[in-house]
Order: C-alpha cells, then structure tokens, then sequence
C-alpha cells in the first residue's frame, strides 16, 4: 500500500450523526476538518442513514420548567443509568437547541406544527422521545457540514490512533476500501464517532452475518482503537438486547402501534390490550428477551398485533416507520401483499450488543489529550450523537487552538508497524479469511460470553478466544482493500470480545442482560463501572463510581 | 442473493456504488453498470434503492433466510 500524508486540525473519524455535527461545529468555529467514513457518500451510511424518528429531548415549554424530574424518567428509559446525574443533565439541556437547529436546516422536527411525543414511554409517565420525521437527516447534515468547509472523504477505515511521545494525540492511520493506499492524518485532535458494534454475537439468522438490527458495517472500531491507544472503555460487560420483526432485522419497534399477543391472541404485557398511538404496546422496551424466551418455554411465537387501527392511526405509523429505516421492510410487505390491518408480525429477541464503550464526559473529552468520543462510542442514541458530537467540536477546535501541531516525526516508527502488518496481511496468499474468523469470534462469544454466564464458561471462553487472536493475528488474509477493511473489523471484534469477556468474569453479579449463574443476584455494592485500558501491553480492570 | 441491477435500464451513474455502507457494488469504470459483488455483505437496507435516479433499474431482494413470518 502506498502511504498518502494528509494534514488537519480535527479528523472525525464516521461521518454519523455524531461525527457530522461535531466537523459542522468544528468547522463553524474555524478548524480545519476532515471527516472520513466507510462508504464513498456518506448520505445514507451508519445506524441514521435511511432515518430515525425519535429524538431523546427536554422542551421546557412541554415537560415544563423543572429539568429534575425529566433527569429521573431518564434513568428508568433505554438510555438510562451508566451515566452521572451532570452527564444527563447537560445532555438534556443541549438537546433542544439540536432540535431547533436540525429544524432550521430543515428536518422536519414538527409534526402538524407541533412538538409530536410518543413512544418509548410507559402509560401516565412523561413522553420523552420526541417524533421527528428524520428519513433524510444525513443528507442535511452532509450538506451543512460541507458549506462549512468540511472535507468528507469516503471509503476509508479509521485503522489506528497515533500518539505523540508526550501521549498527546498526534492523529490516525486509515485504510481506503479500493485504491491500495493508506492515509495518514496528522491531526492533534480527533473525534471518533464509529456507532455502536455490530457483529460481535451472531445475528437471528447466524449464517447471514450482516442481518443485524443496527448498521453491520459498525463494528465497534472507534473502541477498539481508542484501547488500543490507551484509553479508558467502561461497562463493556453490561450488554443489552433489543427486539423486532423476524427474520429480517431492523430496529424501529417502538414505531409499531400494536399489541404483542401470544398465539391464542393474549396480550403478553400488562400494559395494553387494543393498539395505543402514544405508546405503543411497551412491553417491547422494558422485556426484550421476552420473545425468546417464551419460545424457549415451549410457548410459541409472539405477534406484533396492530389490527384494530384505524386508518387514520395506520397512516401516522407508516409515516414514521418511513422515517425510521423500516423501507426495505415495509417494500417486503408490499410485495408479500400484507397489511397491518390483517396481519400480525412475529416479533424476535435479537442478539447481545455492548452498550458500554468510551468513557468520554460532558466535554465530549476521552481519558487521552486530544481524543473526543460522542454518540453510541457509548450507546447514546440519536439525541446524544447530535449533542455530544456538538460539544466534541467545540471543544476540539478550542483544544487544537492552544496545542502545537503534531509531528508525525515522532510517531514515523507507529506509522511503519501499523502500515507494515496490514501489508503482511495483503501478502499472504493463504491463511484466515475475514468471514471465518468473524464466525469462529461469534460461535465464542454466543457459547462462552452469551445470555447466561458464569466463572467456568467464561474462563474457558477466555483461553479459546485468545488463542484465537492469536492466530488471527498470525494468519488473517485479503485479497483486496475491501476485505482488508473487514479484516481491520475482525481485529477490531477480537480485541473488544476479549475486554467484554474479561469484564464479565469480574463482574460477579447479575445486572440487566448479564447474568450469571454463579451469582443470580445483583449486588447493591456493585453499582459501579467496570473501566478497562490497556497497561503495557494487556487489559488492565479497574472500579470506579458512576 | 439482493440486490439486482437491470443492466437494460441502468445508466452507469455509480450512486447506488456510493452510498452503499456495506461496499456490496464494484464499479470498475465510470458510466459502467456496477456489479453486485458483496451480496452477503448486504444489509438489506435499500439505500441503493432510495437514491438510484432511475426508476426500476435497481430492485432489493429480501432473501428466503430474511422472509418476514406473520399469519
């Protein structure tokens, strides 16, 4: 591979919503930016690509003056706990002028002129999640964030953080997915904005691995190289689990305005028994791993039942299923000839995915000078990418304006040892390929780290998957850049299946989706985060508060 | 396997090439009808479809392993 030098203030590193708004922000303030992706056009790539349609936000003028008990309803949702009462409270706070500002650019954050909440919420508690019709969200942000001065460069992998001698971040090494080059950013910051990791369990229909309900070409890589470089990840062993329709997977379930019946039409929930537009039926958000579990109790499938809408009601959910990435889904219906209003979709509890991540603050700032995080680096959602994507431009164009430029001098040594093993990895004529190697992680993960754990799988689980490692490291192959960017993924789910396994073993209680059968019990003592980063070469636990 | 081009009516614009996240097409020229290389790196997510200019020259194929159950 050729080696191409590019220099810059701010590398942002996923052109998500995250890494957008933080180039956007940036580029506002006077940096120059670059923000690189994995698709050449980066209008229809990561989780939000084909849309979203709720939005995490506090409006005064709805919840009303008072933040705190808005910051207490947080905690119970699907983003809650983890984080400190400051971190939610200046999330909170920032969310609403994202909503503006997305509006002002011209996402539709209205609906017939009002602010729409719905979903996502239990009966009598407050909405939170505003609906916002985000089909084309990527588009906006891609077009404002070039009418700064952003450059967008496409097709290229963020591979490895750089670090000057003082182990201030000096830049980034990236891999384009066609041409053989890799590119070099000096940059004495970067923003890393990967999304959430894909691929690490495997999917409903195991031998399609890219059937994954969030986007399956996130892979995690904005952890695994910010460990790498010495950063502190958090939580890596608290994995959740989501559901939806079968088998083809897609997130959305909270747009479903229906009720999930068991076979001889019974509600499953206590919370509804006829189709509820402002909340759909919640069962879907507090009990995920009901659909498998039932199933694995002999009792049968579990239906989405929207039937007994009216078409009015019918035409509000489509509208935001059309906003919430559920196209391809809903084109299949079409094409099967079913209809909400007389079919009912078997719901599915998908796989495991890690919540935890990077540990990064309200300033968006990692434990590395110069390293930013937003967005679902620690599973934040949409509403938290927009936010602490922001802030993470900000504060990274204030940081590159009182640092000296980074001298890729100092990391010349880095650059040839990274570049170097990739090259091997292109020269080997015979070896692991990228698909083998991503299966044999998910068999390990599924069997030895899955949905109930304990101190002997998991010490077992341990010992095979560094063995693992250490072959893939010895023996991973491509044939062109594109299955080197897959490789550059595997390597990147090796290492952090290594850090969830090494979490969950010292994690000796049962929290939310890790179970273990050894200790079934969640400990009080234990409501703390379990930070990981690399100590001379190898993981290093630590405890530490909320 | 998803997703299928008609070569009799694509234009050879790339869009679908470009805004793919999952490099499932090759396009070795410009103007040149992609080729769907990757298929079982697809997501299924039909952004390709979305944005190809040229009503009916791409069409997403959901696969027998992806088929929606319902009754």
């Amino acid at each position: 591979m050729e080696k191409e030098i590019v220099k810059t203030d701010v590398l942002c590193i996923g052109a998500g919503i995250a890494g957008l708004m933080a180039g956007i922000r940036a580029s506002e303030l006077g940096a120059k930016v670059v923000i690189i992706d994995k698709s050449e056009n980066p209008i229809r790539s990561g989780c939000g690509g084909l849309g979203n349609d709720h939005f995490h936000c506090y409006i005064p003028e709805v919840h009303g003056p008072d933040i705190e008990p808005y910051i207490d309803e947080f905690h119970h949702s699907q983003l809650g706990s983890l984080r400190n009462r400051d971190f939610i409270r200046t999330w909170m706070e920032r969310s609403f002028d994202m909503v503006k500002l997305w509006d002002s650019w011209g996402i539709p954050m209205k609906y017939n002129g009002k602010w729409e909440f719905a979903g996502h919420a239990l009966p009598g508690k407050p909405l939170t999640w505003l609906h916002y019709a985000g089909l084309n969200q990527k588009k906006i942000l891609v077009r404002e964030a070039k009418k700064r001065g952003a450059c967008i460069e496409g097709r290229l992998t963020g591979y490895e953080l750089l670090r000057d001698e003082e182990g201030k971040i000096a830049g980034a090494i990236a891999v384009h997915n066609k041409e053989p080059k890799a590119v070099v950013f000096e940059a004495p910051a970067v923003i890393l904005g990967t999304g959430v990791t894909s691929r690490l369990w495997p999917a409903p229909t195991p031998a399609c691995l890219f059937n994954t309900r969030l986007s399956p070409a996130n892979t995690g890589d904005g952890r695994a190289m910010a460990y790498r470089a010495g950063a502190e990840l958090v939580s890596m062993e608290l994995e959740v689990i989501r559901c939806g329709p079968k088998y083809l997977s897609r997130a959305g379930k909270a747009s479903f305005i229906g009720v999930c019946r068991d076979v001889d039409g019974k509600p499953v929930g206590p919370f509804v028994t006829k189709p509820d537009i402002k909340y759909g039926d919640p069962i879907v958000d507090v009990y995920q791993g009901i659909f498998a579990e039932h199933a694995r109790q002999g009792k049968g499938p579990i239906y989405m039942d929207c039937k007994g809408i009216t078409d009015e009601e019918h035409g509000y959910m489509v509208h935001w299923m059309a906003n919430e990435g559920l196209r391809s889904w809903m084109d299949e219906m079409k094409k099967e000839g079913l209809d909400f209003r007389e079919n009912s979709f078997e719901f599915w509890t998908y796989e495991l995915f890690p919540r935890g991540g990077i540990l990064y603050n309200e300033m968006a700032e990692t434990s590395l000078s110069g390293l930013y995080a937003a967005g679902d680096e620690f599973f934040s959602g949409i509403s938290g990418a927009a936010v602490f994507g922001w802030i993470a431009g900000e504060n990274a164009a204030g940081y590159v304006r009182n640092v000296s430029s980074a001298s890729l001098y100092e990391v010349e040594q880095y650059v040839g040892e990274g570049v170097g093993f990739l090259n091997d990895i292109l020269a080997r004529q015979n070896g692991a390929e990228w698909l083998e190697s991503n299966v044999a992680l998910q068999q390990l993960m599924n069997d030895y780290c899955g949905t109930l754990r304990s101190e002997k799988t998991l010490t077992a689980g341990l010992l095979y998957l560094r063995r693992l490692k250490d072959k893939v490291h010895k023996t991973l192959m491509a044939r062109n850049q594109h299955e080197l960017m897959r490789c550059i993924e595997v390597l990147n789910l090796v290492d952090l299946g290594e850090l969830v396994m090494m979490g969950a073993l010292e994690r000796k209680e049962s929290r939310g989706e890790h179970r273990r059968s050894d200790y079934p019990f969640t400990n009080r003592l234990l409501e703390k985060l379990l930070a990981i980063r690399m100590k001379d070469g190898h993981p290093a636990l630590e405890w530490k508060g909320v | 396997m998803p997703p299928i081009i008609d070569t009799n009516i694509c234009n050879g614009c790339g869009k679908c090439v470009q805004v793919c996240p999952c490099d499932v097409f090759y396009q070795g020229k410009k103007k040149e009808t992609p080729i769907v290389k990757n298929s079982y790196e697809c997501w299924h997510y039909a952004a390709c479809v979305m944005e190809c200019p040229v009503p009916g020259a791409i069409e997403l194929r959901i696969p027998l392993s992806h088929m929606i159950l319902y009754k």
